[in-house]
């Protein structure tokens, strides 16, 4: 079998490209999938590599068998994962909430597209929302947002030792623009910067062995119980996993609050509005569920002002209103653009208005 | 009277339309009418689409779907361009086509009417030895076999904002030994403006350089 990365190398791909490569750095066995833009070159380059690294492939009649398929494939014991956007995204929230049930550790991979519907194919965060809760229970995941192809393929490898570490749906969210945008990153064998991967073993077929695995309970009682132990066991995992970035001022005059692609236009705006002598401070959730609560609020507690941007109406306006309730009396602004690019000059347009004249505020706190 | 038609493949991300535009540009220098084809069936809307206009500016002929009239279209695509099926019969000067990448290679060629029997078509593999797939010799090789006909290779090793001299001409190394082993030229050496200035008009195998401009970061979806 070929040797996937003979030493680290720098590439220039497609976010698409990374996850596959990625997946097979972190030895996944077998993807299940159906076709949706944007995530489609995923399983393009996947059923590329596929056979020459001795993997498997799996294209099912829909989403729904596409989730379920995986389920099934952890189960049996391999490393499997999915990918999907938008209204496949919709469909596979009953297979995922049916792993968060059953505590299978599956990878799934979600590229966010415009919505409501079908609607648009490249930029946007309107899954933020359904990928963190999108099912009925309680939202027992873990979400990673990426913003640059070497966080797609560090997360990635992250992604799935987390799933197996901890069992529970592990989701790597990205959207159409990262999907295609290209970029250059540097691959490498994780195993050779010490990173041990986790193994996997059947979770059905055991000889020798009946195993009883439930997504379903007839007492309510007993499902409290399961839920209450699966709920300590998520929260024990949150303060675990749990990542965030924080940057800038530390007493802002405002605080830019972007996660995922997004956070690169803030990144950049953060930059030049403090170029231009204004306070301001930047957060990033890496980790969108669990979602880095005590982080934030010791930073919005010191700021004055919170602008979140995001290609959205609000999903992440309401995890950081939710995060920050009776903590912090600083106004929380929305820069919300469902579906549509943000660049860095929207963000210091938006910014400039919210912010104190120049050379006031820096008098006010030097 | 129609001159050439020359067609660049090559897999997901190679720069197959920044090369297909920068020849586009260079040969228009001639004087010549050229018209620029979008043979993308894949993704059809994302790449010559939002830059026609622009190169329409330049003096190119392109002839690509619009946005208003890609309603329903943009995802979907396989749709071709009615437009394209006859470009060769009502063109003169060159044409030069951008093909996209996907399974059936350059098959797609054959829906332009009477392009595989012209005496003077030229279609040339785009390979950046910075993507996995293409990083050696023997990779190349193998993705070549994927495209048939095939007259030349070209070199467009980079990694983008990082890419150097040394980058480039090691690729072109890469690019010269697969060409050997193909028994096929390589055509050129592109590298961006800057990056060419450096190396002058020859690369380290003897290659012509073009000199690219990027036009796909304005191609903002």
């Amino acid at each position: 079998m070929d040797t996937i990365f003979i030493k680290e190398q720098r590439a220039f791909m497609t976010g698409n490209e990374v996850i596959a490569w990625a997946a097979l750095a972190a030895g996944a066995d077998i993807m299940y999938g159906y076709p949706i833009t944007p995530q489609n070159e995923i399983m393009h380059y996947w059923t590329r590599l596929a056979p020459k690294y001795g993997r498997g492939f799996l294209q099912t009649e829909d989403e729904l068998s596409a989730g379920f398929a995986t389920l099934g494939g952890v189960m049996a014991g391999k490393k499997a994962f999915c990918a999907t956007a938008g209204p496949g995204n919709v469909l596979m929230q009953e297979p995922i909430s049916m792993a968060e049930m059953m505590r299978i550790p599956a990878v799934w991979f979600i590229q966010q597209r415009g919505g409501p519907s079908t609607a648009t194919v490249i930029y946007s965060q309107q899954e933020t929302r359904l990928t963190c809760f999108g099912g009925n229970g309680e939202g027992l995941r873990l979400v990673y947002s990426t913003a640059t192809h070497q966080e797609i393929f560090d997360y990635t490898l992250k992604a799935f030792n987390h799933a197996w570490r901890y069992r529970f749906p592990t989701f790597v969210l990205g959207d159409g623009y990262q999907a295609k945008m290209r970029e250059a990153l540097t691959l490498y064998d994780p195993q050779t910067r010490g990173t041990q991967l986790q193994s996997t073993s059947p979770m059905l077929g055991v000889k020798g062995k009946v195993q009883h695995h439930r997504n379903t309970f007839n007492i309510e009682e007993e499902l409290y119980e399961t839920l209450s132990k699966h709920l300590a066991e998520w929260q024990q995992m949150a303060r675990e996993v749990v990542e965030w970035s924080v940057s800038g001022d530390e007493e802002p005059d405002l605080l830019l609050v972007a996660h995922g692609v997004v956070s690169r236009a803030t990144m950049a705006a953060s930059k030049q509005l403090r170029e231009k002598g204004y306070r301001v401070g930047h957060f990033r959730p890496i980790t969108l569920r669990p979602f880095p609560i005590t982080a934030l609020q010791e930073i919005a507690g010191k700021s004055q002002q919170i602008l979140v941007v995001e290609s959205a109406h609000g999903q992440l306006m309401s995890l950081v209103r939710d995060a920050l309730y009776g903590c912090s009396c600083a106004p929380v602004h929305g820069l919300l653009r469902p579906g549509l690019g943000i660049t860095a000059e929207q963000v210091i347009r938006q910014a400039e208005e919210l912010l104190p004249k120049r050379g006031y505020s820096g008098a006010n706190h030097s | 009277m129609l001159r050439r038609v020359e067609a660049f493949v090559g897999e997901h991300a190679a720069g197959k339309s920044e090369i297909a535009i920068t020849r586009a540009l260079a040969l228009r220098q001639e004087g010549l009418p050229v018209a620029l084809v979008d043979l993308d069936l894949v993704e059809p809307t994302y790449t010559l689409r939002p830059l026609q206009g622009r190169l329409r500016e330049e003096g190119l002929d392109v002839i690509a779907w619009e946005t208003k009239q890609t309603l329903g279209l943009g995802e979907a695509g396989m749709q071709l361009h009615p437009q394209v099926k006859g470009v060769l019969l009502r063109h003169s000067g060159y044409v030069v086509c951008d093909v996209g990448y996907g399974v059936y290679g350059s098959e797609v060629l054959a829906l332009v009417e009477g392009l595989l029997d012209f005496p003077r078509l030229s279609v040339y593999l785009v390979v950046n030895t910075c993507r996995p797939l293409t990083r050696d010799e023997e990779q190349i090789v193998v993705e070549a076999q994927r495209f048939r006909p095939l007259h030349g290779l070209i070199n467009n090793t980079h990694l983008g904002a990082e890419t150097t001299v040394e980058l480039v001409q090691q690729g072109a190394r890469v690019v010269q030994a697969a060409a050997q082993r193909l028994h096929l030229p390589v055509v050129a050496t592109a590298a961006l403006v800057e990056v060419a200035e450096q190396m002058g008009k020859w690369d380290v195998c003897g290659n012509p350089v073009w000199p690219l401009k990027r036009y796909m970061p304005l191609a903002f979806w």
